[in-house]
């Protein structure tokens, strides 16, 4: 769905009424900041540091008492079990925004930034309250995940001296989803653990060169009439026309001729920086492939390299080069 | 019959939409307001075109687009591949289709959803079994598989042989950017590029940096083909195409030739420019401007190199110092090609040539007798020579 | 953990900080959120997780940020002070993965004897997180 310059025109105004708005409704904690919470937490994250669960070390510490995680502000003020359950509080502008969103078809959500800043530590037995307020919404942007809005919000933590005690800024982008989450459930059984990288599409001219380096080979195509070698593999050979070929195995020997270090896009399955040479083998024919186990920058033309046949993620194998020593 | 392509045909109307990186509407929708644009630019109504001629990487159907516009019968139609390669080949068709009298009046037209819709820099991937996906699958294991990559690999070896540095390349795209600042169409428009600006921006893929690629856009260009002798009823002066052709080297891939003795020039470019002069009588010091295929910047130094402005390895000197620019030796993308413009597959740069002969560019040299407008490279590829009438 | 905090006049900027490979489990996951108090269902049910487009539950965004900051205080001791996390989030954590976090020493303010952490968490699909971390540090003797 995408709307008509006219109705997004009049979307895009009834947009207008919610930048600068307080949401409407103030957060408080139900529990004032204590120690078993913040053990909870501190279990689950892995955080050993004593000045949030060892008070003889906290006193010692710039802390002087136990305090609570940082970054735990937020948690003392959110809903708990309701969350899973509970409906929209009707007073909420923020839900009622993200409404307004969903009836044009902008379904998706996904945060994309968050700021956190803390004026001061919490300590066991604070009660904090927040408030938020809709700062900004963004023109429509072209987005990796579709065209949207991105919405920037800004809560203010306070205690029970109504003193400030931190910040947090959120931004969320609200997008034309599309049929992708009801796709990517259906494949769900198909998705691995880790990304892999892009399979060669096999076909009649190359699944037996691809056959080889499974054999841990860096075959070269050969014409059985001129025995000119020749790659990538193709069907007839361009000097005498022949169809008839066989092949040979490469000593893995050569020298850069020329390559480059891709930092971007990061493509998952792949380490970055990567780089690709492409490689003069001592036969004379060349061969495209990554350089491995060398700094970016030590790669030069000339360099001479040996190739080797390796395991490149879970399944594939593929002919990688070192340096040669 | 003629015996040559030589002043068969003229561009006589051009047209396009707004280029931005999200039109919000189908790529169908800005085909068929490019197209309309120019057929009104031309002078034409829409029945008077019986010809279309598109990239094969267009999703436009020829036979919708002729419905959504209002073109009636079709007497001749065509698709060039080979992504920006067939910017001229388009051309080419066009003129082959008016000077054999396939048809009068051919539409070329290009629309994409480029940064919006699918984005070339997200790179290569799967699809159906084709001869060119076994190609493809020669690199996709290792990575190697967006544009930039491909051409990084061409340029490290480029910069290694001639001593080309990063700076050099930015003397392109400084060039360039100096002209989209006065054109309000470029994405670059008011925004001017300083070489710290593009020595400082992230590298791509080495030894590419960001200002070194182009961008990705939304939008769509078009133009009209006919007979000189119907261009001289029309209100426009008319771009007469003094030279065209298409060219596929020896040993040819789609972006990936590394396995050519030199890797460092563009054999096919040199076949095209060759029949270019051939066709034209002209020769390099006829050329008064020049729009030159900027998918990156390192690619307009091969081919000022392919087309004998100077020897190999020497573009580096021969931009030097404002070469490019409006008072240089070859003003050169003078609407900010395809880096500071728009990337419009460079049929935005064929709209641009025609306004050069019309001497209604935004940064417009004095001369305008003969302009060059070159089409993508790496893969089969073309170029035309656009003269006064 | 640090036994004693690292001094402010003792790091400089480019330094950078022991790589941390944390393993993406569904307890971690489940715990993280729950400890949050985030009880939203993409988090630990993977039922919904899955209607949500989803393969599997996924970290929420406190559980990254408590990461973070542990990341870096455990670097620095118990003497460092967090004053700001700004992050941008990226590819979700999903178990059966590891997130490896890095940083490094931005940028120092004397005046505050404040460090900058420039840091990032990658797991297999990409950057989970980057971002930065203000750490305030003991100063002097």
């Amino acid at each position: 769905m995408s709307l008509s310059g006219k109705e997004r025109e009049e979307f895009e105004k009834q947009l207008e009424a919610y930048v600068g708005i307080d949401i409407g409704i103030e957060d408080a904690s139900r529990d004032a900041v204590n120690q078993a919470m913040i053990r909870q937490w501190c279990e689950a994250m892995g955080d050993a540091c004593g000045a949030y669960t060892a008070p003889e070390a906290a006193a010692k510490s710039v802390h002087g008492e136990v305090v609570a995680p940082p970054a735990m502000l937020q948690a003392w003020i959110l809903g708990g079990v309701a969350m899973a359950t509970g409906e929209d509080d009707p007073r909420d502008k923020q839900r009622e925004l993200h409404r307004l969103f969903d009836a044009r078809g902008y379904t998706g959500v996904v945060a994309t930034n968050t700021e956190q800043e803390y004026l001061r530590y919490l300590k066991l037995g604070d009660r904090i309250r927040a408030r938020t307020q809709i700062e900004s919404i963004s023109e429509q942007k072209a987005t990796g995940l579709g065209i949207g809005y991105f919405i920037n919000t800004r809560t203010r933590f306070v205690d029970q001296n109504d003193k400030e005690v931190g910040w947090m800024t959120f931004r969320v982008l609200k997008f034309e989803a599309g049929d992708q989450p009801a796709a990517a459930a259906e494949s769900n059984s198909a998705v691995p653990a880790k990304p892999q990288r892009l399979r060669p599409a096999l076909g009649h001219d190359n699944r037996w060169w691809w056959d080889c380096v499974e054999k841990d080979e860096l075959a070269i195509q050969r014409c059985s009439a001129c025995a000119v070698l020749r790659h990538p593999p193709r069907p007839m050979c361009g000097e005498c026309q022949s169809t008839e070929w066989d092949y040979v195995f490469s000593s893995g020997e050569g020298t850069i001729h020329s390559y480059v270090v891709i930092r971007h896009p990061e493509v998952p399955g792949y380490t970055y920086p990567l780089v690709v040479a492409v490689v003069d083998l001592a036969e004379g024919t060349r061969f495209v492939g990554n350089v491995v186990d060398i700094e970016p920058e030590e790669v030069e033309i000339g360099m001479a390299v040996q190739a080797s046949i390796e395991r490149v993620d879970d399944e594939m194998k593929l002919p990688v080069f070192r340096r040669a020593s | 019959m003629p015996a040559t392509l030589k002043n068969q045909a003229a561009i006589v109307g051009i047209g396009e939409t707004e280029y931005s990186k999200n039109s919000g509407r189908s790529e169908l929708a800005l085909a068929s307001e490019a197209t309309a644009a120019a057929i009104k630019d031309a002078g034409l109504s829409p029945s008077d075109i019986d010809g279309m001629t598109t990239f094969t990487l267009d999703t436009t159907d020829e036979i919708e687009l002729a419905r959504a516009v209002g073109i009636g019968d079709l007497t001749f139609f065509s698709r060039i591949p080979h992504g920006g390669g067939a910017a001229i080949g388009v051309v080419h068709q066009a003129v082959m289709a008016v000077a054999t009298g396939s048809a009068k009046a051919v539409v070329v037209y290009r629309a994409l959803n480029g940064r919006s819709g699918a984005r070339y820099s997200e790179g290569v991937s799967g699809g159906p079994t084709t001869s060119d996906l076994i190609h493809w699958s020669w690199y996709m294991p290792s990575g190697l598989m967006t544009p930039a990559s491909w051409v990084a690999m061409y340029s490290m070896r480029y910069m290694h042989e001639t001593g080309c540095t990063s700076e050099d390349l930015a003397e392109v795209c400084i060039a360039q950017r100096n002209h989209a600042v006065k054109n309000p169409r470029a994405f670059f428009y008011q925004k001017p590029l300083t070489l710290d600006d593009h020595q400082s921006a992230r590298p791509i893929v080495d030894p590419l940096r960001l200002y070194d690629c182009c961008q990705e856009t939304d939008g769509g260009a078009a133009c009209v083909i006919v007979s000189p002798e119907l261009a001289k009823d029309l209100p426009n002066p008319p771009a007469l195409i003094r030279g065209v052709s298409q060219g596929a080297g020896r040993d040819q891939e789609s972006m990936t030739s590394f396995y050519r003795p030199s890797i460092s020039s563009l054999p096919e470019m040199d076949l095209v420019a060759k029949q270019c002069w051939q066709i034209s009588g002209l020769t390099p010091d006829d050329i008064d401007a020049a729009v030159i295929y900027d998918a990156f910047s390192s690619i307009v130094l091969w081919q000022l190199e392919s087309f004998g402005f100077c020897k190999h390895g020497e573009a580096k000197d021969f931009i030097k110092d404002g070469g490019l620019g409006l008072g240089g030796r070859l003003p050169c993308n003078t609407h900010g090609g395809q880096l500071s413009e728009a990337y419009v597959h460079g049929v935005n740069g064929i709209n641009e040539g025609v306004r050069l002969i019309r001497g209604t560019s935004t940064s417009q040299p004095a001369k305008n007798d003969h302009v060059l407008v070159t089409a993508g490279v790496g893969v089969p590829t073309s170029a035309m020579i656009l003269g006064k009438a | 953990m640090s036994a004693t905090t690292i001094r402010y006049e003792d790091v400089s900027v480019g330094d950078t900080l022991p790589e941390l490979p944390i393993p993406l489990t569904v307890s971690l996951i489940v715990s993280g959120a729950l400890a949050s108090q985030d009880y939203t269902p993409v988090h630990h049910d993977k039922k919904a997780a899955q209607e949500a487009g989803m393969q599997d539950v996924f970290m929420n965004i406190l559980t990254t940020n408590g990461l973070v900051s542990r990341f870096v205080t455990h670097w620095a001791g118990i003497d460092a002070q967090v004053r700001n996390v700004n992050i941008k989030l990226g590819t979700p954590n999903l178990p059966g993965d590891t997130m490896t976090l890095t940083g490094e020493i931005k940028d120092k303010d004397d005046a505050t004897a404040t460090v900058v952490v420039e840091i990032a968490g990658k797991n297999s699909w990409g950057a989970h997180v980057t971002g930065t971390v203000k750490l305030a540090l003991p100063q002097g003797a």
